[in-house]
């Protein structure tokens, strides 16, 4: 089989939204378009109703209930009408020949406009066969297109779940590089590591001798691998004149294991305290961050 | 001392960055209807929006050299409704574009064959206004051929067509465009016949045609006989651009001709209609145009700030003082 979670409950409820928020015209072209394909599985039809969609289905917000959002494999924040529609109609391909499925999947993406790649991207952790698309993902994060990013980047489970190492660092450190909300990426923490720490230590420095801020944020990824390298970093952090620097530089302290580190930690007794009670998160931070404090 | 001359207060100000022309339309909103961003730079995105762009089309054409094979097309469509769109979205201007075989690639016929295989995959993509630009170069038999299968798409797609004119012969290739349009049984209201002079406007005008206007330095149109050609024929069906691209052109050839119209005693309502509205009806009836669209591109949020500095979200640029030595 070639889907990695019951896709045909996730289509029927997809459509189930799509309804919700299209007009009687435009549910009458999707079912339409819907028996074309059955009947004569035309690669050309199922190109012309993923590509032309807009035109009939229109960009209409969409909102998932609160009983559809926990069982829907994708967060549909931001999403609209024609971008659900192309997701559903991903659901439609057959997935018995492989090497078929991957070409179809592979010939959207290269004659993709923009909002066909955010959907395209933003479907990543529907379609079938996970593991086929790491190296498309990874072309993906090369992208300079913002909307292309964030599909990849926020909210999305399939990076977390199927990039390698370096390829993860690349989308972390590109989120950074193109001032993304970093703490919507999933996964964030579950793939920190060393590597992954050590270039945004060097990167943050290369922002300081620029003059440039350093993104509070960064110090999540760097906080659990402090050792004597970056504790002078955090050091410098606690005695920053914004909130969200000397929260930052708490937060990175209580995530480490490193004895220097804890010990700053002591030294703010409140700060401390309110991380123990779950007053202080990265949450916190990222909020500090977006209402330009 | 080594100069002569005494410099005086007003040497060392700063040069006015605005032109007197943008005084004369300042609040106006254009549309430039063929422009070719691909291959412009970013200065010219920043000196349109600042004069009051707030659209454009990007017909496909030839980049100057020939392609060799299908897949550089491929990319190249892509990159007009992808890469390209994006770049204009960062200077707040919607951009739009028609896809096409351009005339002089049509000459080879054995990529030809294989661009018009994947025409249809972008034919009906977002934002594709019509099929443009088409039509004649040398005039060869190729040419006629690819031209009529186009116009064939179009009429299947109910698409506006652009429609390139050539440089040589152009009066009787003018003709022969329109003639085979009309024999193909297209309606002429669906059709921009493109630049044109004051040879042609008249024949392209009485046969129901739009007639589109190309302000570019030396080898097309001039704005002063722009302005002429409007005081006689009027606005009906009449747009102007600048198709600007990899050749000495001008990516406000709109604006200031907008500008030269005011100045010269054209009506604002009429200088309205040659350099924004007429655009936008015509390609309009592709379904793929919305002014609203327009206000969206331009609402630029930069709410996002961080230790003091804005961090510009959604892709916006941010301007750099191009006056200042300082790059930071």
């Amino acid at each position: 089989m070639g889907y990695a979670y019951d896709e045909q409950t996730t289509a029927a409820l997809l459509r189930q939204i799509i309804s919700r928020h299209i007009s009687e015209k435009a549910a009458q072209w999707v079912q339409d378009r819907l028996t074309a394909w059955q009947q004569q599985q035309a690669l050309s039809v199922f190109n012309m109703a993923f590509a032309a969609a807009p035109r009939f289905i229109g960009r209409e917000p969409v909102t998932a209930t609160i009983a559809e959002s926990p069982v829907l494999p994708v967060d549909l924040e931001g999403y609209t009408a024609d971008r659900l529609f192309r997701i559903w109609w991903l659901l439609q391909l057959p997935v018995d020949d492989k090497k078929k499925y991957i070409e179809i999947i592979e010939n959207l993406f290269n004659t993709a406009e923009m909002n066909e790649l955010v959907a395209l991207y933003g479907a990543l952790p529907l379609l079938a066969f996970p593991e086929a698309w790491q190296l498309r993902t990874a072309e993906g994060i090369r992208s300079n297109i913002g909307g292309v990013l964030e599909a990849i980047m926020l909210h999305n489970p399939y990076p977390a779940a199927n990039l390698d190492q370096p390829a993860w660092n690349q989308l972390v450190i590109k989120a950074f590089f193109t001032e993304k909300p970093v703490h919507l990426i999933a996964g964030l923490d579950r793939r920190a590591n060393p590597e992954l720490a050590r270039i945004l230590l060097d990167y943050s420095h290369e922002r300081r001798a620029a003059g440039r801020p350093v993104h509070p944020m960064l110090w999540r990824l760097v906080g659990p691998f402090l050792e004597e390298m970056g504790l002078e970093d955090i050091e410098r952090l606690w005695l920053s004149e914004y909130n969200a620097e000397r929260e930052a530089a708490a937060l990175a302290c209580h995530a480490s294991g490193y004895g220097p580190a804890r010990e700053l930690l002591e030294k703010r007794p409140e700060l401390k305290a309110e991380i123990e009670a779950g007053q202080l998160t990265w949450e916190t931070v990222a909020h500090r961050v977006n209402m330009a404090n | 001392m080594c100069c002569s001359a005494q410099l005086t207060e007003k040497d060392l100000a700063p040069q006015a960055m605005n032109p007197a022309y943008l005084d004369a339309i300042k609040g106006m909103r254009f549309f430039d209807p063929h422009i070719h961003m691909t291959s412009r730079t970013t200065d010219d995105y920043q000196a349109m929006a600042d004069a009051g762009v707030v659209a454009i089309i990007e017909p496909a054409f030839w980049l100057g050299q020939p392609r060799t094979g299908v897949d550089t097309f491929r990319d190249y469509y892509s990159s007009l409704v992808g890469w390209e769109r994006f770049r204009s979205s960062q200077f707040g201007i919607k951009h739009y574009c028609t896809i096409g075989l351009n005339s002089k690639e049509a000459n080879n016929e054995k990529l030809s064959e294989q661009v018009m295989e994947i025409l249809p995959l972008f034919l009906y993509k977002e934002g594709v206004v019509g099929i443009g630009e088409i039509g004649f170069d040398d005039q060869t038999a190729l040419e006629e051929k690819y031209y009529r299968a186009q116009l064939q798409l179009a009429m299947d797609g109910g698409l506006p067509v652009q429609v390139h004119t050539p440089h040589r012969d152009k009066k009787q290739g003018t003709q022969r465009s329109m003639d085979i349009a009309i024999e193909m049984g297209l309606d002429p209201y669906m059709v921009i016949v493109d630049h044109n002079n004051e040879e042609t406007v008249k024949e392209v005008l009485d046969r129901g045609f739009w007639a589109a206007f190309t302000i570019y330095p030396f080898t097309k149109m001039g704005n002063e006989r722009m302005v002429e050609i409007v005081k006689q024929y009027g606005t009906a069906r009449i747009m102007v651009n600048s198709a600007a691209d990899w050749g000495i052109s001008d990516p406000l050839a709109v604006p200031k001709t907008a500008a030269l119209m005011l100045e010269r005693g054209i009506s604002k309502a009429d200088v309205e209609q040659v350099t924004y509205r007429n655009a936008i009806t015509a390609f309009a009836q592709s379904g793929q145009i919305n002014e609203a669209d327009f206000e969206r591109t331009q609402d630029i949020d930069q709410s996002l700030k961080y230790n003091g500095s804005t961090i510009l979200r959604g892709g916006q640029q941010p301007a750099p003082d191009k006056r200042s030595t300082i790059i930071r």
